[in-house]
């Protein structure tokens, strides 16, 4: 399957989805829906969150499994906070603005 | 040679760079803090055959004799000046939950070139040629002339001892942005600003173990 784009090729603006189709009747629904948080994230920091989730949510165990120090593999997840931060404050921003 | 194979090799000589520059990527904390510690003292045992005093957190000196204690004390005074800024100062500066066995263990690793440099200032040569430029300097007539091996084995001797001084400051700087998550500018400075304050916190309180 293909890499969900999530920023616009033209202007680097967040993109939302326009369509939405079922893959057994082909039901295809249209509108403007905003892609989760967690999908606008790359694919490194998806997979270091799921990896994280497998982990219980344990630093030391994750880097006991990626062979990795502890300080760097919370280095790591500070990165992706840094990186989730703007991405909420913006959604709620959306929010507010819609109420 | 296959495009896998040249990624596996181009990967594992990455991994080699990494451990000799950034081996922090994979080991801190407890483990590190043992490794380190043992680095510590190993070199000033080491040191203590040749007179030679790490008397400061980058300083390599030869000549005063003293008590075994003393060079071992050395080693153990730089580590803890190093980390007492840092860790402060990364408490300050990083959005990161810190662990002082990080700072720690991190920095005590740090340190393992100068037991480089203890190994190679064991050599006889190193000793009467530091004796024959202090007899010369303080104008003091020599007291036997050197020979070129003496000297050959001296400067040999100096080149390591400055290379492992400015691997030793890399590798603490990489153990400060890896265990207190701090990078750009502010590390640069606030590693500086460290350094500059363990250097001398370890000059006086080195000279008032004397």
């Amino acid at each position: 399957m293909k890499v969900l784009p999530t920023t616009c090729p033209s202007c680097s603006s967040q993109l939302s989805v326009k369509s939405l189709v079922c893959q057994r009747c082909q039901t295809e629904i249209q509108g403007q829906y905003e892609l989760p948080l967690l999908s606008k994230l790359s694919l490194r920091d998806q997979d270091f969150i799921i990896e994280f989730i497998k982990a219980s949510g344990s630093l030391k165990e994750m880097a006991r499994l990626m062979g990795l120090s502890y300080p760097t593999v919370r280095n790591r997840l500070d990165e992706i906070i840094e990186h989730v931060e703007p991405a909420e404050k913006s959604r709620k921003d959306g929010k507010e603005k819609k109420v | 040679m296959t495009e896998t194979t040249a990624n596996i090799k181009a990967a594992n000589s990455n991994r080699l760079l990494q451990w000799l520059f950034n081996p922090f990527k994979f080991i801190a904390g407890f483990k590190a803090l043992l490794l380190g510690l043992a680095v510590i003292l190993i070199s000033g045992f080491v040191g203590s055959f040749s007179n030679t005093h790490f008397d400061g957190v980058l300083d390599v000196h030869t000549g005063l004799e003293a008590p075994m204690w003393f060079f071992l004390a050395e080693g153990v005074i730089n580590w803890i000046c190093m980390v007492v800024p840092l860790f402060f100062l990364g408490l300050i500066v990083s959005r990161s939950s810190l662990r002082i066995i990080d700072v720690l263990g991190t920095q005590a690793l740090a340190r393992w070139p100068y037991l480089i440099s203890a190994v190679v200032m064991l050599p006889d040569a190193n000793r009467r040629v530091t004796g024959y430029l202090m007899s010369t300097l303080t104008q003091n007539a020599p007291a036997a002339s050197i020979a070129p091996i003496d000297i050959s084995i001296f400067v040999f001797a100096m080149i390591v001892v400055l290379l492992m001084v400015i691997w030793m400051v890399a590798l603490m700087y990489q153990a400060y942005a890896v265990s207190c998550n701090i990078k750009g500018a502010v590390a640069i400075a606030t590693f500086i600003v460290s350094l500059i304050g363990a250097e001398i916190l370890s000059k006086i309180a080195i000279l008032l173990m004397l």
